[in-house]
């Protein structure tokens, strides 16, 4: 019997980023077709002057509909016209290409960062250099590159974060294709060949491949966290590449030289430089792909609070570049496409106006819609949310769960932070996302969402011991919902990662200290 | 085969004999047997003659004493059957406790007689009988064990004879103390005629491989569980009713301990055969005691009340309604001895001694409910031995080797969580009793017509096709026109349901949903009010879920079996409910979609497309005939005003589904059926709250993402939304067609799809079991409040508000009705009195005339104005002596 790896990298991936096939992107099609006149009905029905409450309130609800109808529409335009490329080497040369591969590590464990040299090294289809970047200097990563016989390189000036570290790299190398990796990224043997093919065109900057995370088992977190992730870099990121405007994330992906070049490298004085380079390298007229095949295999985050750093340098980053966006010369396709994906970390900000309303209207009475019965609006509202439900569920091929939803839900106060923190142009600074996870609680991680929580039970309890009503009962389930969401997406930060991920860790190390 | 103590030999096995001569055995001693019943009823009543009555009814205390000290005993007939080995090795022991029993009664014989009024002698002679009574269960048990057949028969039949002679000579010479003295020689008699018997066993009959001292023990326990169920009514009703009723009683178990007596042999009969492996002996021993059984129901049914009159007089006629119920009742329980005998032989006793526990407590807790009427008393017997057979014969499906592979490795569990689950759902559904509703009224007078008429009827004035009817027909035939009698199909049907949803929920997701399944079905409220109801709803429900769980076998299967059940469902279905098109158009789309799935080689394809293009042809053939039927119904309905255009409600608690005074369905009305289907009727109040807090739903919604979505729960959802979204439109058109009856079919498709929720979430047992048992809490809450909150809009009391007006009402009172339609209801209720509807104006109250005002549906204005019009012509024609109110219906009486 074949012994099955403790490190979850070295295991066969569980999942597929490739499409369903033909059948699934005609139902995606056909319910699309659906969906608009659903979603116009509910507008026409929500827009209608009659339907004015309190002001404010309903400017607010209109708004957050509004936008998130904008993102519904945006889904379902980006995914039905998803394509799914073939993995494809690259075949006329008469010798195999070259390939720098940089792995920049800054204070990541050695038993992170060395199966991921260790399997660079074994990459086929190219004649390829492994580079451990190390902005942490350490004499640690030396002997684990010079072990691994890949080369070493260490900054003295440590500026630009991950992309000045890359950026040091190209400097110093010269093989025509660059692939990136985190140093947590596992290759597999076929990466190369499964995307160079990919680069044959001239005009074709980079081929990106999913993220996906290995570790997604340890614990509820690391769960929900890759749920996100597989939505993302299932039907989304398919989708995108269909629109020729899937961005470069980061890691698993491989770069033509020359585009990189041609934009000056990655932008270091961002804090999401892979989304800042991508929309710089289509504005210059370069091209993308996207190959839906997991090549690398890596750690997602495994606690709260790593969650709560990534996401947050992720909305702050996207945010921020929302400027590039609108300046940059992007055809319209793209442009939307990229606002799509900024405009994304705003939806904290719609669902702490939902969490509003039901305390406002226990407390004070006011409530959004007039002379609407819930019977009309349920009738105007459920066929619309029903479908748009059923088309996350259908189009994420069941991979994302309610968890991520709720995680999603609980971290609003990461969107609201980030928007500000970018609208005040308070400085920000990269933080490179924690490879183990802790295994104790997190509840600071978590306070705002806590507090969320505490007002919205609060006013539940204080609306029903007034009244019981069935007006007071609506807002008090209303207030429930929004409780019961909020506290799955905040329970794993409570209940602690558990030992789960730090057995993971130890695992880890323990089956790298026997290969050694 | 060796072991470590040397050869062991394999009991002998017989070649398997055939049916016929296992089934003419039991016969044989049935037959002696029912010549035993025979000859003791006729020297019964040849005492009767002979005997001046005083001296017969000392005769007679003392046959219920003599029975008294046999019953128990009877049970060791089980014991040494099983292993006739025993009899040698327990003989002297029975002997000996026997003649201690004899001398305990010899001794208290003194004191005795004066406490029980027997005569002392009599007592004496109790006392000389008791050596002999275990004695002669042990012996004839023995009998059946060796499959001595004509001995045993022997020893049956010298009992009447030694009776009839010695004991009508010397009850001649000596009054009843000689005739006592008959009876025990006749005893003693049949013990030598079973004694003197070697111990070989027949030719040709298989020997039973000895079975152990614990399956014995737990044989001898079952049969005394047996002869409790049997006779614990009878000492309950001496001991609750008053005497005239438990006089009544007497009367019923008297008629019923005939069916129950013909049969007590084949169960003792079958524990030796099936013993020893005789696979053909069950059918034949549950042939002999259905067919013993079906006569004696027939023999009682051909004419109850001069058969009552004439063996017990003219005084007890008036129970001859209740003898078919309690003679089918013993005869169920003949059946269900038999099933007991057979798990026990067979290595399944413990099952059987759950079942017959639960059995047994059940009845009792029934008895004491139930007890207070002698119908209530035979009603609880009939449930009790209903359940016992549907237990037993259930864990004897369940042993069945092809059920028992498909059950999994752990049978037994199953089982018994099934058999508590159908005992609850029964005695929840017995107990959870109300008046008969206006529906169920007319559907019992459409029942009491001659078939064709009936059937005329139901063409031109009713809107339901007609196999309920059918079967109400039968039933009032059967067992006459009480409440319990016209809703025992039902009951029946919603019973049914508990191990169908399992069944169901097994084949179409794992065992874990069929039990969760099955466990909510067991309290769910709209199951439980449906068994309540002389409707046909519970049919409706039972059969959407038979083709649902036929098509996925036939679909997954391919056999033709399968989709020959599934095509004999479907049809069902809509003989039973014309709406369930719609259920079957959903099955039909399913089938495309099996058929188009991609993966599916060619001849599969083609054989699943054949097949059920076949099935459906039968179903369209099957339903062929109901065309016309339903055609003419419209035309004569819509034509007459009445049916689609009615005016008569066809829902109550509609309000609550209502919203903003819409008369067409919206999206409130669909969330108040919904929560109909799943927490069932509650006041208006209540619903409107609970409907309130629709946004949980959304949070149901969004729990669902990443759930997966299999071909299952897509028909599942499929079945259930088909025909709730075509009545909804059909609603639009026609507002009350939209009712959760009318697509009552898809609550059991909500409970298997709320039980896969509930146990598909985690792997682990206790999480799963936790929120099953949540669940199951909340839908007791929700029949507890069903059932008991007067607010519920459904709750109409017309029972007790006619007895009410029957308690007061003189021959010459005439009670008004508004509105007028509930004459049906009330004309069941109230036999005798006058009726008149509102519409025709209220007569004036005279010296000798009382007038009552019956007024109920006050929801509807037309209605309320027309009782408030009669009320206030009242007033001013007389004086109000008194008013109340029952659930729904007020009532008034005027006088002069």
């Amino acid at each position: 019997m074949k012994a099955v790896p403790t490190d979850p990298r070295l295991r066969e991936p569980t999942w597929t980023a490739a499409s369903p096939g033909r059948a699934h992107r005609l139902r995606v099609r056909l319910l699309t077709a659906l969906a608009i006149p659903l979603a116009l009905f509910y507008f026409a029905w929500l827009l209608t002057p009659g339907r004015i409450g309190h002001p404010v309130l309903y400017a607010l609800l209109v708004a957050a509909e509004l936008f998130n109808l904008a993102q519904a529409a945006g889904f379902w335009w980006t995914c039905a016209r998803e394509r799914s490329r073939r993995p494809c080497a690259l075949h006329g040369a008469s010798e195999r290409p070259e390939v720098d591969v940089f792995v920049p590590v800054y204070d990541e464990p050695a038993d992170v960062v060395e199966p991921t040299i260790a399997a660079a090294r074994e990459l086929r289809g190219a004649r390829v250099s492994v580079w451990l970047l190390d902005d942490g200097g350490r004499e640690e990563m030396r002997a684990l590159a010079a072990r691994r016989g890949a080369r070493y390189v260490a900054r003295s000036e440590r500026s630009g974060a991950k992309a000045g570290n890359i950026n040091n790299a190209l400097r110093r190398s010269r093989a025509p294709y660059v692939v990136v990796l985190d140093c947590d990224h596992v290759p597999a043997p076929d990466m190369l060949e499964a995307t160079l093919g990919h680069l044959a065109a001239e005009d074709m900057a980079f081929v990106q491949t999913p993220q996906y995370y290995a570790n997604a088992g340890v614990n509820a977190l690391a769960g929900a966290a890759w749920s996100q992730q597989a939505l993302f870099f299932g039907a989304i990121a398919r989708g995108k590449d269909g629109h020729d405007a899937m961005f470069c994330c980061g890691t698993n992906v491989v770069f033509r030289r020359a585009a990189l070049e041609d934009a000056g490298g990655f932008p270091e004085g961002s804090l999401t430089e892979d989304f800042e380079l991508s929309v710089k390298l289509h504005a210059r007229g370069w091209r993308s792909a996207y190959v839906p095949r997991v090549v690398a295999r890596g750690l997602g985050p495994e606690d709260m609070a790593s969650y709560v750093g990534q996401q947050h340098r992720w909305a702050r980053g996207c945010l921020g570049s929302i400027g590039a966006v609108l300046r940059g010369d992007l055809p319209l396709r793209l442009r939307l496409q990229y606002l799509l994906s900024c405009s994304y970390f705003l939806t904290g900000w719609t669902i702490l106006v939902y969490m509003s309303f039901p305390v406002i209207r226990i407390l004070t009475g006011a409530q959004p819609l007039a002379a609407a019965g819930a019977d009309q609006f349920l009738m105007h509202f459920a066929p619309y949310f029903a479908l748009a439900l059923y088309m996350v569920a259908l189009m994420g091929s069941g991979a994302y769960t309610f968890r991520a939803f709720a995680l999603q839900a609980a971290s609003f106060w990461i969107h609201v932070h980030a928007s500000l923190a970018v609208l005040l142009r308070r400085p920000g600074s990269f933080k490179v996302t924690p490879k183990r996870g802790a295994s104790g609680r997190q509840p600071r991680a978590v306070l705002p969402g806590l507090a969320a929580i505490t007002v919205l039970v609060a006013a539940a309890m204080y609306g029903l011991l007034r009244a019981q009503d069935p007006g007071t009962l609506n807002n008090a389930a209303f207030a429930l919902v929004h409780v019961t969401v909020l506290a799955a997406g905040i329970a794993p930060a409570l209940r602690g990662a558990g030992p789960a991920a730090a057995v993971a860790a130890d695992e880890r190390t323990e089956a790298l200290r026997r290969a050694a | 085969m060796t072991s470590a103590t040397g050869t062991l030999t394999a009991p002998r096995r017989a070649a398997p004999r055939p049916l016929r001569t296992l089934a003419g055995e039991q016969i044989a001693v049935a037959s002696g047997q029912l010549a035993a019943g025979v000859g003791n009823l006729v020297f019964s009543l040849v005492a009767a003659r002979l005997l001046a009555p005083g001296a017969f009814a000392d005769l007679a205390a003392f046959l219920a004493l003599y029975l008294v000290i046999h019953v128990p005993t009877a049970s060791l007939s089980a014991g040494s059957a099983l292993r006739p080995a025993l009899a040698d090795r327990a003989r002297r022991r029975v002997a000996g406790a026997g003649l201690g029993a004899g001398a305990l009664i010899a001794a208290a014989a003194l004191p005795a007689s004066a406490a029980l009024h027997v005569p002392f002698a009599m007592l004496l002679a109790l006392a000389a009988a008791a050596p002999a009574a275990g004695l002669l269960a042990l012996e004839r048990g023995r009998l059946y064990g060796l499959g001595r057949t004509r001995r045993a028969a022997a020893s049956l039949a010298i009992e009447p004879a030694v009776r009839l002679s010695a004991g009508v000579a010397l009850g001649a010479l000596a009054g009843p103390a000689g005739a006592a003295a008959g009876v025990v020689l006749a005893g003693y008699a049949a013990l030598a005629v079973a004694h003197a018997c070697g111990d070989a066993p027949a030719s040709g009959t298989a020997a039973a491989p000895a079975a152990g001292g614990a399956a014995t023990g737990a044989t001898v326990l079952a049969f005394l569980g047996l002869a409790l169920v049997q006779n614990q009514d009878v000492l309950v009703a001496n001991a609750q009713l008053p005497a005239a009723e438990a006089g009544r009683f007497a009367v019923l178990s008297t008629l019923g301990g005939v069916a129950a007596f013909a049969t007590t042999t084949v169960p003792l009969m079958l524990l030796p055969r099936a013993s020893a492996g005789e696979r053909r002996a069950l059918p034949a021993a549950l042939g002999v005691a259905g067919a013993l059984g079906v006569a004696a129901a027939l023999v009682v049914a051909a004419d109850p009340g001069a058969l009552v009159a004439a063996v017990f007089g003219d005084r007890y006629a008036d129970v001859a309604s209740l003898a078919v119920p309690y003679v089918i009742a013993m005869a169920l329980l003949g059946v269900a001895r038999v099933l007991i005998a057979h798990a026990c032989a067979t290595g399944a006793a413990r099952a059987a001694l759950g079942v017959l526990a639960a059995t047994v407590v059940g009845h009792l807790v029934l008895l004491l409910v139930m007890g207070d009427t002698a119908a209530g008393v035979a009603h609880a017997t009939l449930l009790a031995t209903t359940g016992l057979t549907a237990g037993a014969g259930g864990a004897a499906v369940v042993r069945l080797p092809s059920v028992r592979g498909a059950l999994g490795p752990r049978p037994a569990p199953v089982a018994l969580t099934l058999a508590v689950c159908v005992a609850v759902g029964l005695v929840l559904r017995v107990l959870a009793t109300r008046g008969l509703w206006l529906d169920e009224a007319t559907s019992v007078q459409q029942a009491q017509l001659p078939f064709g008429r009936m059937l005329d009827e139901l063409r031109t004035t009713d809107v339901h096709p007609p196999l309920h009817h059918a079967v109400l027909w039968v039933t009032v035939r059967l067992i006459g026109t009480s409440e319990f009698a016209v809703r025992l199909p039902s009951l029946i049907a919603m019973t049914a349901l508990i191990p169908v949803l399992y069944a169901a929920g097994r084949e179409l997701y794992d065992r874990r949903t069929g039990l969760a399944a099955a466990a909510l079905a067991t309290v769910a409220p709209f199951t439980v009010w449906y068994a309540d109801e002389a409707r046909m709803y519970g049919f409706f429900m039972l059969f959407g879920t038979l083709a649902l769980w036929m098509q996925v076998r036939a679909i997954r299967t391919g056999r033709t079996r399968d989709f020959l059940l599934w095509a004999a469902a479907a049809a069902a279905m809509i003989w039973t409910q014309y709406f369930a098109v719609l259920f079957v158009g959903a099955q039909a789309i399913a089938y495309v979609a099996a058929i188009a799935r991609p993966g599916v080689d060619r001849d599969a394809r083609r054989s699943l497309a054949v097949r059920a293009a076949g099935a459906a042809a039968l179903v369209a053939l099957a339903v062929a005939p109901l065309v016309p039927f339903a055609l003419h119904q419209f035309e004569v309905n819509q034509a007459a005003g009445r049916g689609f255009g009615s005016s008569v409600p066809s829902q109550a608690g509609a309000t609550a589904s209502q919203n903003e005074g819409l008369a067409q369905p919206s999206i409130y009305a669909a969330i108040t059926n919904a929560l109909w289907a799943v927490l069932g009727y509650h006041s208006d109040r209540t619903m409107t709250a609970l409907a309130a807090v629709w946004p949980l739903a959304m949070l149901g919604a969004l729990a669902l993402l990443g759930r997966g979505r299999s071909h299952v729960t897509q028909l599942l959802v499929l079945c259930a939304l088909v025909p709730m979204a075509g009545l909804f439109a059909v609603g639009q058109l026609k507002p009350f067609v939209f009712e959760v009856r009318y697509f009552s079919a898809a609550v059991p498709i909500a409970l298997l799809l709320i039980a896969r929720a509930a146990t598909g979430w985690t792997r682990r047992a206790l999480p799963a079991v936790a929120v099953v048992g949540a669940l199951v809490a909340l839908l007791g809450l929700g029949e507890a409040d069903q059932q008991l909150n007067s607010s519920n809009p459904r709750q109409f009391d017309f029972r007790g508000a006619v007895e009410q007006i029957h308690k007061r009402a003189g021959p010459h009172d005439v009670v008004v009705l508004s509105p007028p339609y509930v004459d049906s209801v009330v004309a069941y209720y109230g036999d005798g009195l006058r009726l008149r509807s509102a519409e025709r104006g209220v007569p004036k109250p005279t010296a000798h005339r009382h007038v009552f005002v019956l007024g109920s549906f006050f929801d509807k204005p037309q209605y309320a104005a027309l009782t408030r019009k009669s009320v206030r012509q009242l007033r001013r024609d007389g004086r109000q002596v008194a008013a109340f109110h029952r659930p729904q219906i007020r009532v008034w009486e005027f006088a002069r």
